[in-house]
């Protein structure tokens, strides 16, 4: 019987294999492809070959632009599902006891959520906006090596899976509960609980897979920018945002590849019995410090592009250029640099020696500087502007409010002695909330507004861009600063329950997070029908640029495109801009 | 030798640097004046370390890129960011000269 039942799997497998073969015969010959005639490029092919189309087409796509979008897609499903889990955890926290949820399950939400905001969302739909959009800025045919550009997305889905294998029905594997932080030893399985299953390997070879990522893409970019720009595109010439993703790639290449080696190192703790992380060995500290080396800077790599992003799309709306475009440069470098040297703030009170952390606390105060003059840059250049409050202004706006916020109230934690009061609260997790939600999250939207146009043809419905804002907004503030308000009452992170006398602020911020979440489907359900039927974009300037002379390369190859494109024959009614008829002189 | 690499100009970009080379300095003389931990030499070796390696990393990348930039805007044309392979772009200097843009009191010109 049981052989019958091998043979059947056999011949299953079997005629599957030849399924694909033939499947795979009947995909055609994809080398047998004409260059396009028209330099311009047609759907999305500039300096490409004609594309397969269909699903073939994006499995195989090299084209940094289709890259770009994979990126993206894969980024919002990130976000969904990150989104998700935390709306969990809002949802039990509404309750002082673990009502809804175990403990344990709890403790797994928490850490895949950060984990998937972090290296599933962040850094990947950051790669989203750089793919799609720095060869375009510097003039290049495509990435130095599109190649491995397709090889670093495609290693995502199968990192993303490993992440979250532990919420899959697959056996005894139980989901991380370590944190994103993977302290040991609780993440080198040491003790009686259940972090010795192998969902915490799964999750830690999935990381590994997606630094790997993230490691050959920033060497893909540095190429890139460096090598191959036009003659034109001089460093005095190059745009704010590949500036920041050229930082970002360097932060990326000296931090992702420590990170994969502790990693490394994890694993053989965990599995081999090395002693790299045990008390008799290298001591749990020495995880803290390897970690933190790396994740100092990676806030860094998620914060910069979208800095940039914000430096490149808030002028457009001011009608007038940044403000010291040289400082924001400058003081993005200065950023690179200096957020190698500010790793133990994470780990004032772990005892360490106080003359390091004297040294620590100088350099993170100091590193606040190049962030401060950027802001002050950033308003300097509303400043007396004639502001038109399209949704990508809005959320840059909301961007510059969110990250003075986030950003002053790091400051304290700068500072040893506030730090030793509120580590390890909820102050900590409401300050990089507003950078990394309030921020981050706020400028990624500017830019997937500001260039929807480009990637879809189309323009989305301002109305609901509006709404997707103010909800944003009111809601990030809401959640962030309660937050900020219980850790100063001195609820501790990362508890599945709490003492009643936090239920008030604990239930506002599950509140505003609801409404973020309402926020956010209004944005799914307008990017998704604008992207299907929303007005067709007639020219290359739908924001009106040219205007103010603020008219860039990315928008010239549009315009480039519309005007080649085959005509399909329906002609759909013409845009009116987000701007149109909105101009606010205030 | 810096005068002739650097204008007066590209000096004033840069003080956007010098801001934090000059507290990571002060922490520097700070720590060394006012030392209630006393002197161990690894722990103060490590201490200074942290503060000096951080400094030479940046100086030296100011300095890099204070050059870079600098030498390219004598070697060829000055555009707004992102407008220099634009089509019928004009550069920075004659479009302040006929007034095209509102004005930029920051180290771009």
């Amino acid at each position: 019987m049981q052989i019958t039942g091998q043979l059947a799997l056999t011949v299953l497998m079997g005629i599957f294999l030849v399924g694909v073969a033939a499947w795979l015969a009947r995909v055609e010959n994809w080398r047998s492809y004409t260059p396009l005639a028209s330099g311009g490029g047609g759907a999305h092919g500039t300096g490409h070959a004609e594309k397969p189309s269909g699903v073939i087409r994006w499995l195989t796509t090299v084209d940094h632009k289709d890259i770009g979008i994979l990126y993206g897609f894969f980024g919002i499903i990130s976000f969904v599902v990150g989104g998700l889990m935390v709306l969990g955890m809002r949802i039990e926290l509404f309750d002082p006891g673990a009502t809804l949820i175990s403990e344990s399950f709890y403790n797994s939400l928490l850490t895949n959520h950060g984990i998937t905001m972090l290296f599933l969302f962040g850094t990947p739909i950051i790669a989203a906006f750089s793919n799609y959009f720095v060869p375009l800025l510097i003039d290049a045919d495509d990435m130095a090596f599109p190649r491995i550009n397709a090889i670093a997305f495609w290693l995502l889905p199968p990192g993303a899976l490993l992440i979250w294998a532990g919420f899959l029905p697959l056996g005894d594997i139980v989901p991380a509960q370590t944190a994103w932080t993977l302290y040991t030893p609780l993440a080198a399985g040491v003790g009686n609980g259940n972090q010795a299953n192998a969902g915490v390997d799964l999750l830690i070879l999935g990381l590994h897979l997606t630094g790997v990522s993230a490691t050959m893409g920033a060497i893909n970019f540095i190429a890139t920018i460096i090598t191959e720009r036009a003659e034109e595109v001089t460093w005095a010439n190059l745009d704010i945002f590949s500036w920041t993703i050229l930082t970002q790639s360097g932060l990326i290449l000296f931090a992702f590849p420590l990170l994969g080696s502790a990693l490394v190192m994890l694993l053989l703790d965990r599995n081999l019995g090395t002693t790299f992380f045990a008390v008799e060995g290298g001591g749990p500290m020495l995880w803290q410090h390897l970690f933190w080396f790396f994740g100092h800077p990676e806030v860094y790599i998620l914060v910069l592009p979208p800095m940039g992003l914000v430096s490149y799309i808030l002028p457009r709306f001011s009608g007038r250029r940044l403000f010291g475009f040289k400082f924001v440069v400058y003081s993005t470098l200065a950023i690179g640099v200096l957020s190698f040297g500010v790793w133990a703030h994470h780990m004032f009170t772990t005892g360490m020696d106080p003359r390091l952390r004297a040294s620590f606390m100088a350099v993170s105060l100091a590193i606040a500087i190049p962030s401060a003059v950027k802001t002050f840059n950033w308003i300097t250049t509303m400043w007396n502007g004639k502001l038109e409050l399209t949704t990508p202004m809005l959320f840059c706006i909301g961007f510059v409010a969110n990250f003075i916020v986030g950003g002053v109230t790091g400051v304290f934690n700068a500072s040893i002695p506030v730090d030793l009061i509120l580590h390890d609260t909820y102050y900590v997790v409401g300050h990089f909330h507003y950078v990394i939600m309030g921020a981050i999250a706020f400028a990624l939207f500017a830019g997937m507004y500001y260039w929807f146009p480009i990637y879809t043809g189309r323009m989305y419905q301002r109305r609901l861009g509006k709404w997707h804002f103010w909800l944003t907004m009111i809601g990030t503030n809401l959640t962030f600063f309660s937050m900020l308000i219980l850790g100063y009452a001195g609820m501790p992170r990362r508890y599945a329950t709490y003492l009643p006398q936090f239920s008030t602020l604990h239930q506002l911020t599950s509140v505003g997070a609801l409404i973020l979440a309402a926020g956010t489907i209004i944005w799914a359900y307008n990017f998704a029908t604008s992207w299907i039927e929303g007005p067709k974009v007639q020219d290359g300037d739908p924001w009106n640029l040219e205007e103010t002379g603020m008219h860039t390369a990315e928008w010239e190859w549009f315009d480039r495109k519309i005007e080649t494109a085959v005509t399909d024959g329906g002609e759909e009614e013409s845009v009116v801009a987000d701007g149109g008829g909105e101009r606010d002189d205030a | 030798m810096t005068t002739r690499i650097f204008d007066r100009e590209t000096i004033l970009d840069l003080t956007v640097n010098f801001i934090p080379l000059a507290i990571i300095l002060f922490f520097v003389v700070g720590y060394a004046v006012v030392n209630p931990f006393g002197w161990d030499p690894l722990a103060s070796g490590l201490q200074f370390a942290l503060l000096v390696v951080p400094f030479a990393l940046l100086a030296v990348l100011t300095y890099l890129s204070g050059k870079a930039i600098s030498q390219a805007e004598d070697e060829r044309p000055v555009y707004l960011p992102g407008q220099a392979t634009v089509s019928g772009a004009e550069p920075i200097e004659e479009r302040e000269s006929e007034g095209a843009i509102e004005g930029d009191a920051g180290g771009e010109s």
